[in-house]
């Protein structure tokens, strides 16, 4: 699953840390997600595109393997 | 909090075990060699983790850099996965060790690692049972 992580967080000038701290996960966590090598949970997922005050589906974009 | 009383109770429970069994096997009442190693084991565990908690609660620092890690989704999900190829990992090693052996015709082995296999899908099911009800 692609998304706008980094796209979004680069907008705002927000560093992965920080990010990290605002959504209570780890830095690691950011950096996988926006590498698409991890798929946040639906929490996550909801907790992340509320802080950018964007719709879950705008943030992340599904799509079939 | 994740470094509570229980937890530094059990500490202090390995601390109290460790120093008891070095105590044991230097007096000679145990066979001192092997209690006393696991009993320095013990102590060294207890420890550790005692220091670990007192740094958990006069660091604020440290208290959020734990308490983030384990609260990390992604870190659960990895430790999940890690248990789970552990498991997997596990079963290939004893089948390979069980054919190898019924080569070998080591028979008493074969026995404990077929019985090991077994036991490992029982807990699997009983698992895979109890969670299906729970989810």
């Amino acid at each position: 699953m692609k998304n706008r992580i980094e796209e979004l967080r680069g907008k705002r000038g927000i560093r992965q840390e920080e990010f990290a701290k605002r959504m209570g996960v780890s830095r690691q966590t950011i950096s996988s997600l926006e590498n698409g090598k991890y798929n946040p949970s639906i929490t996550l997922a909801h907790n992340i595109s509320s802080f950018f005050g964007l719709k879950i589906e705008e943030v992340f974009i599904f799509e079939e393997e | 909090m994740y470094y509570n009383n229980k937890r530094l109770a059990l500490s202090i429970f390995w601390i109290i075990l460790g120093a008891v069994l070095i105590w044991l096997g230097i007096a000679g009442e145990i066979d001192g060699t092997y209690f006393s190693g696991m009993g320095g084991a013990f102590t060294a565990v207890g420890v550790l983790q005692t220091i670990r908690i007192l740094k958990y609660r006069n660091d604020e620092g440290y208290k959020e850099r734990i308490d983030t890690e384990l609260n990390d989704e992604r870190n659960n999900f990895l430790a999940m996965k890690s248990w789970s190829y552990t498991g997997k990992i596990v079963v290939l090693i004893e089948g390979v060790g069980m054919l190898t052996a019924y080569l070998l015709r080591q028979e008493t082995v074969v026995q404990v690692l077929s019985y090991s296999v077994c036991l490992l899908a029982l807990v699997y099911w009983i698992s895979y049972m109890i969670l299906s009800k729970k989810y």
